[in-house]
């Protein structure tokens, strides 16, 4: 029962030996110690004294405006209407995330199977040309490009191409998400039993039969399993696109913000909050009912 | 022949929910599309060019020695947010992971309150993404580079603390309980039983994370904070692509940089 013991907390010798992962720890460690020395002590930087009484009032007073404390009026998040309306916008993020799921979703299943060496260049390929393998490069390449650059900044140059509203934020989660869905989802059916795919070989299938009858079965319910993760991740990031996108709650969220709303804000974090736990809920119910 | 088993009618179990899933998807894909506005037109006036522009910035990123000074220091800022973030989440995910996990409760009613409690908090922290921490802490306590370090660390201190608790919870029982009949306390079990088992995933996905917090960083600057996504700000606000582009393409590689390190990393602690 025991786990196979790595090298990282076991040593041969008695004392503890420098392997790979062990180097990594330390550089690591390293890393974090030069980053806030450079924080504490950088030159770059006004300097605050961020460890002050000063910053514990003041994020005080904010938790205070952010409840309604001195300020006359009911707060937003007791008022009706504000909530019916804030709830408008909560239906348009969601929207806007099973949009950005589903055109992520179109453009992985489209692309995986290039992406999977197995299939391109591998003991599954039909023919072992370059080609073949230059095309399985230049997948992965887009893969490792579109899920490099994050969402937002995805959205920051979609809206100068897209009209304002829900759309160019979508594409922004979508582009991201196609990387990471298409990535996950070759390493599925690289890491899948070949054999069943090798017997229909032999037994004259062609290389789209074998794809649709023994790889993409296979594969599949992995794939909607990681959807349903990724929409969670997205739902979750649908407000910060919205920020730039002109879309959903981002957009109100920010806006409340800057003209000092603060009940507003709260009023909008506790939808957020809602869609949030809301999705949560229903990916872990599809996801039992994919399994 | 007969069967001792009864021949079930109708289709297995597993296409029917195949297909309902199918159709929930599509359904929901289909009343999402009604979502956008179409009638004001998909494209912005100028917004095709702007596509050629954004392309050919993307093959041609302006490459000036001055303009790779910047965009070298801008991603050195990134990636001190992105490590000294990671501390604060791990000081957030150890202690509040090994809570979740229950693990060292003394009772069975102290562990249900323990993994209750500790769950609630970090599913808080992990909630809120990191850019609206940002907003919020920057309202809070001022544009600082604590705002930034702080906003990053606690919703990833939410998501290492969860996965800790599980990797915590899914180690193999025996060895535990031949350190337990040889009258080790609760505390011995998790300190040389569990930790030390459990210790390599958690490891390997704290390296994971790393990458994306390279990603998270960068994406910080948005709210003034400085670093590559501050950077790219300031050149769309210039609509100058090509300098959009030499920070956007210094970004992919750190991140490819760090993936690499950390796929090595994670390839030699898998099992």
């Amino acid at each position: 029962m025991n786990p196979a013991p790595t090298a990282a907390y076991v040593s041969g010798s008695g004392r503890p030996r420098l392997t790979f992962v062990s180097g990594s720890v330390l550089v690591m460690l390293a890393l974090m110690l030069t980053a806030w020395t450079y924080i504490v002590f950088g030159q770059s930087w006004p300097s605050h004294g961020f460890f002050s009484g000063e910053t514990a009032s003041r994020a005080w007073s904010f938790l205070g405006d952010l409840a309604g404390a001195g300020r006359e009026g009911t707060p937003a998040y007791l008022d009706g209407a504000e909530w019916a309306e804030a709830g408008r916008l909560a239906l348009v993020t969601l929207a806007m995330s099973v949009l950005a799921a589903g055109i992520a979703a179109m453009g992985a299943l489209l692309t995986f199977m290039f992406a999977a060496r197995n299939v391109m260049a591998g003991e599954l390929a039909p023919y072992r040309s370059p080609v073949w393998t230059a095309w399985f490069g230049v997948v992965r390449l887009g893969y490792a490009l579109s899920r490099s650059v994050p969402e937002l900044i995805w959205a920051m140059l979609l809206v100068f191409i897209f009209s304002p509203g829900i759309l160019p934020g979508a594409l922004a989660l979508a582009i991201h998400n196609f990387g990471i869905l298409g990535k996950l989802t070759a390493e599925v059916v690289e890491g899948l039993d070949t054999r069943p795919a090798r017997a229909l070989r032999t037994s004259g299938a062609g290389w789209f039969q074998v794809i649709a009858y023994a790889i993409l079965p296979a594969a599949l319910p992995r794939f909607i399993t990681y959807l349903f993760y990724r929409w969670e991740v997205i739902i979750r990031t649908t407000i910060v696109v919205g920020l730039v996108a002109a879309g959903g709650l981002g957009m109100e969220f920010r806006i409340s913000l800057s003209h000092f709303h603060y009940t507003t804000v709260t009023l909008l974090l506790i939808w957020y909050l809602l869609l949030v736990l809301g999705v949560d809920l229903a990916s872990a119910a599809m996801r039992r009912l994919a399994r | 022949m007969r069967s001792e088993y009864p021949i079930s009618r109708g289709r297995p179990r597993a296409i029917e929910s195949r297909r309902t899933i199918t159709l929930i998807l599509l359904g929901a894909f289909a009343l999402s599309l009604l979502g956008i506005d179409w009638s004001e037109g998909v494209f912005r006036p100028r917004g095709v060019s702007a596509i050629g522009e954004t392309l050919g910035a993307f093959i041609r990123p302006d490459l000036s020695p001055d303009l790779l000074r910047t965009a070298a220091a801008a991603a050195w800022q990134t990636a001190v947010y992105a490590v000294a973030g990671l501390t604060v989440a791990l000081l957030i995910g150890i202690p509040l992971g090994v809570v979740a996990s229950g693990t060292i409760a003394r009772s069975r009613l102290g562990a249900v309150t323990q993994i209750g409690a500790a769950r609630a908090v970090l599913a808080f922290f992990r909630a809120i993404h990191e850019l609206v921490w940002a907003l919020l802490l920057v309202a809070a306590i001022g544009l600082s580079p604590m705002a930034a370090v702080l906003a990053l660390g606690i919703p990833y201190g939410g998501i290492l603390g969860r996965i800790y608790s599980e990797l915590l919870q899914d180690v193999p029982q025996a060895p535990l309980d031949a350190l337990r009949r040889s009258g080790a306390s609760e505390w011995r079990v998790f300190l040389f039983g569990r930790l030390p088992m459990a210790l390599p995933d958690m490891v390997s996905y704290t390296f994971y994370r790393l990458e994306c917090g390279i990603r998270s960083a960068a994406v910080l600057g948005w709210v003034g904070l400085g670093g590559l996504g501050f950077q790219v700000q300031i050149a769309l606000e210039d609509l100058a692509y090509s300098r959009v582009w030499t920070f956007l393409w210094a970004l992919v590689v750190m991140v490819v940089l760090v993936d690499l390190w950390s796929s090595q990393v994670r390839r030699r602690l898998a099992p």
